[in-house]
């Protein structure tokens, strides 16, 4: 077997060259220690287990969630021997692996973001009431998807709906999601709303939704965010990035629109309610209608009894003026001249008397 | 966006609105409330079926999303 001769460098070289053809890429598991950030451009961190450590270097833009000493994540690098001699792995990717892991980087990061104010109420926006143009971010084969599609459909319809079909876990999932939203967002006719979906999973399934970069993309997107992941019990970063939050998929359908059959029942109730607002209306006008003719009929009445009163006391002054009513008190009528010589009448209540006249003087 | 013979489930609901407050407005007059029920009922009637006539266009878009372009 023939010995290779090589200096220093080309060993370095040949050595890079044989580890990055039988390892491209490969991702190592362990826990995080010594980390740190130099220049705020270098990540530098050891990654080991109860039987060894290996030295992790990676570009601070790469790192797209927050770690620190003690969490056990997974890399995703190349193995690469420096100048230097030294054994590392150049890492592309780094998520943390386990749940306790997981709800750490989770709340680190949230923290951060907080902080920064990408969560404030008062950036949240109201989305359109009934919109005409949607625009959907998941994978179409997604139970959630599904779920939305059809909810979306049963409750409004004339909708334009685009779908773009992405990858909602794993590692690409993030920036493929980040281009979507670069893609509606940048469109010359822009969507009214931008949803983002995937149905239930494991913490790391819906890991992606944690992802740095992805959330601020969600923070800054000129069109208004609704994004419903995961069950109810989940809450991710993007959750609380979006302007409008959804329970799960299927909600984020109930939130987006309007449900046609209660506007159907409704329109009929407001229909139905006319006729007896006619009733009452009619109701009202009979007794405006009796009430006139009531207070016509009293009016009748009271003239009535004025003409009665006045007939009764003209009658009573016609007994008093009545001769016979004279008579009768004892007085009596005489009729004829005051003529001595002459014959006179004299009338009393129930005799005639003829007499004749003797004397007259004057009193 | 729609045309004066052709008016939106928005525009009519907001018509059938109008009729219905006329009902409880100061203009009420019981001799046209027969022909203002019949016209909220027509409108109730084509909302109904608009609502429930419209489909979603629903299309995946062409662009892909797994590389960065």
């Amino acid at each position: 077997m023939a010995t290779l001769s090589l200096s220093v460098s080309d060993f370095i070289a040949l050595t890079n060259q044989t580890l990055e053809f039988a390892y491209p890429s490969i991702e190592v598991e362990g826990e995080v220690a010594s980390f740190k950030v130099n220049q705020g451009k270098f990540v530098f961190f050891d990654l080991k287990d109860s039987g060894g450590s290996v030295g992790c270097f990676m570009m601070a833009w790469q790192l797209r969630v927050p770690i620190e000493d003690g969490m056990k994540v997974a890399v995703t690098a190349t193995p690469k021997l420096t100048p230097w001699g030294k054994f590392s792995l150049t890492v592309r990717a780094v998520r943390p692996s386990g749940e306790g892991s997981l709800k750490k980087s989770f709340e680190l990061l949230k923290v951060k973001l907080e902080k920064e104010g990408l969560f404030a109420s008062e950036r949240k926006r109201a989305l359109p009431e009934v919109p005409q143009y949607i625009a959907v971010i998941s994978s179409t084969q997604a139970a959630g998807y599904a779920d939305f599609v059809k909810i979306l459909g049963d409750r409004w319809g004339g909708m334009r709906v685009d779908v773009a079909q992405v990858q909602v876990q794993g590692a690409d999932a993030p920036d493929q999601m980040i281009r979507a939203l670069r893609y509606f967002n940048s469109q010359e006719t822009v969507p009214q709303v931008i949803v983002i979906i995937r149905g239930g999973g494991s913490a790391d399934d819906l890991s992606a939704f944690n992802d740095e970069l992805l959330v601020r993309e969600i923070a800054t997107s000129r069109v208004p965010t609704l994004v419903g992941v995961g069950h109810e019990v989940d809450t991710s970063l993007a959750d609380l990035a979006a302007d409008v939050r959804a329970a799960t998929p299927s909600n984020a359908a109930q939130l987006l629109v309007p449900d046609k059959h209660e506007i159907i029942r409704a329109t009929r109730a407001k229909v139905a309610a006319l006729l007896p607002r006619t009733g009452q209306a009619i109701d009202r006008q009979r007794q405006e209608v009796v009430g006139v003719l009531r207070r016509a009929l009293v009016a009748i009445d009271h003239r009535h009894n004025d003409h009665q009163d006045q007939l009764a006391s003209l009658r009573r002054v016609l007994a008093q003026l009545n001769p016979r009513t004279v008579l009768a008190r004892g007085y009596a009528l005489v009729r004829g001249q005051a003529v001595v010589g002459q014959t006179i009448e004299i009338e009393k209540q129930d005799i005639l008397i003829t007499a004749e006249v003797r004397h007259v003087s004057k009193k | 966006m729609s045309a004066k013979n052709n008016p939106t489930i928005a525009e009519k609901t907001a018509r059938l609105n109008e009729l219905v407050a006329w009902f409880d407005g100061d203009e009420f007059e019981l001799e046209q409330a027969l022909d203002k029920f019949t016209q909220a009922e027509k409108l109730a009637a084509e909302i109904e079926h608009d609502l429930l006539e419209l489909k979603n266009s629903v299309e995946v878009v062409k662009a892909k999303f797994s590389e960065a372009s």
